[in-house]
């Protein structure tokens, strides 16, 4: 390459990185925590907190993590987290609205949608998905817990 | 009573939530297991850390202004209602002359026009909860799901039966 090329060369990268970081910036953080919920059994320490809070809307009394994720998610970009269990978890954040992300959340389990939905979401804010497993199989459910952050 | 008993129990153990007998049993067993003790003691030290910390939170909490507010208030109502019973005392053609005044008044006031100011007072802000979450649409291929929330701070949980039977809890 000849000199006169370098300097275009170096601009168009440093171009692209702002371009680059410009689209990080533009993103939301997304975490998906798993949770298998038990009806007896000790409950792990980091959700000792939640637990209350989790007894009441699930019905179970024993939380336990089997997996966590933590990815920042691009605007209009669709991310699939894989769940435990073989289900997979899709995320597209959309927008910000009035302080909350919207964004559309399916739930697959193979081919099968077990939930797919919009919803606005307040940012820093966490949402719950609970499966209700097949009780000849297994018991308790599986809560997924997902918080999105700006 | 065993080990294994305890270790199911332990959760709740801590948080005093078992029948008396239950939690007799577990207190007796763990006092003379000392792996059980450790475990108990372990959790109890983190439960106690943690309400602390909350306790913490809640001492710095300044309410130095809230007896004062309340007294503003009980004097306010006090004065209204010595105004009533005063106002009930006053003649009926006192009453008669003191509404024809206003009415009087009322019509010789120009009418209001709007100042350079704000069209619209601002609309009183609803209260966002943490975990507000407004669900716009929902579709599920199984025929049974269900929305949950939460109050305090409105976590809503969208819970799925798989095998299509009722949820169970």
């Amino acid at each position: 390459m000849n000199r006169a090329g370098r300097p275009a060369l170096i601009g168009a990268a440093a171009f692209s990185y702002v371009i680059a970081a410009a689209a990080l910036c533009q993103a939301v953080d997304v975490q998906i925590t798993t949770v298998r919920a038990l009806e007896h059994g000790p409950s792990d320490a980091q959700l000792i907190a939640l637990r209350p809070r989790l007894r009441r809307l699930v019905g179970y009394r024993s939380f336990q993590v089997i997996g966590q994720e933590r990815r920042r998610c691009a605007w209009q970009e669709r991310e699939a987290f894989d769940i435990p269990g073989g289900r997979l978890l899709h995320v597209q954040p959309k927008t910000m609205r009035d302080q909350a992300v919207v964004m559309r959340v399916a739930l697959l389990d193979g081919q099968r949608t077990l939930i797919d939905t919009d919803v606005r979401l307040q940012n820093r804010g966490v949402m719950l998905f609970g499966v209700d497993t097949d009780s000849h199989v297994a018991d308790g459910a599986l809560i997924i817990m997902l918080k999105a952050e700006e | 009573m065993t080990c294994g008993d305890v270790a199911q129990l332990l959760d709740a153990f801590v948080d005093a939530e078992l029948p008396a007998h239950t939690l007799l049993a577990v207190a007796r067993h763990a006092g003379a297991c000392p792996s059980c003790d450790v475990a108990v003691r372990a959790l109890t030290t983190l439960h106690d850390s943690i309400e602390r910390a909350a306790r913490e939170d809640a001492d710095t909490l300044d309410l130095s202004a809230v007896w004062p507010a309340v007294e503003q208030g009980i004097e306010r109502t006090e004065s209204r209602q010595r105004w009533v019973r005063r106002a009930r005392r006053v003649p009926a053609w006192g009453l008669a002359l003191a509404a024809a005044a206003s009415a009087f008044f009322w019509f010789q006031t120009p009418a209001f026009t709007p100042g350079p100011g704000p069209a619209h007072a601002p609309a009183r802000l609803a209260r966002v909860l943490p975990n507000q979450t407004v669900i716009e649409r929902i579709t599920s291929d199984s025929p049974r799901f269900e929305l949950r929330r939460e109050r305090k701070l409105g976590t809503t949980l969208i819970m799925v039966s798989t095998d299509g039977e009722e949820i169970s809890r």
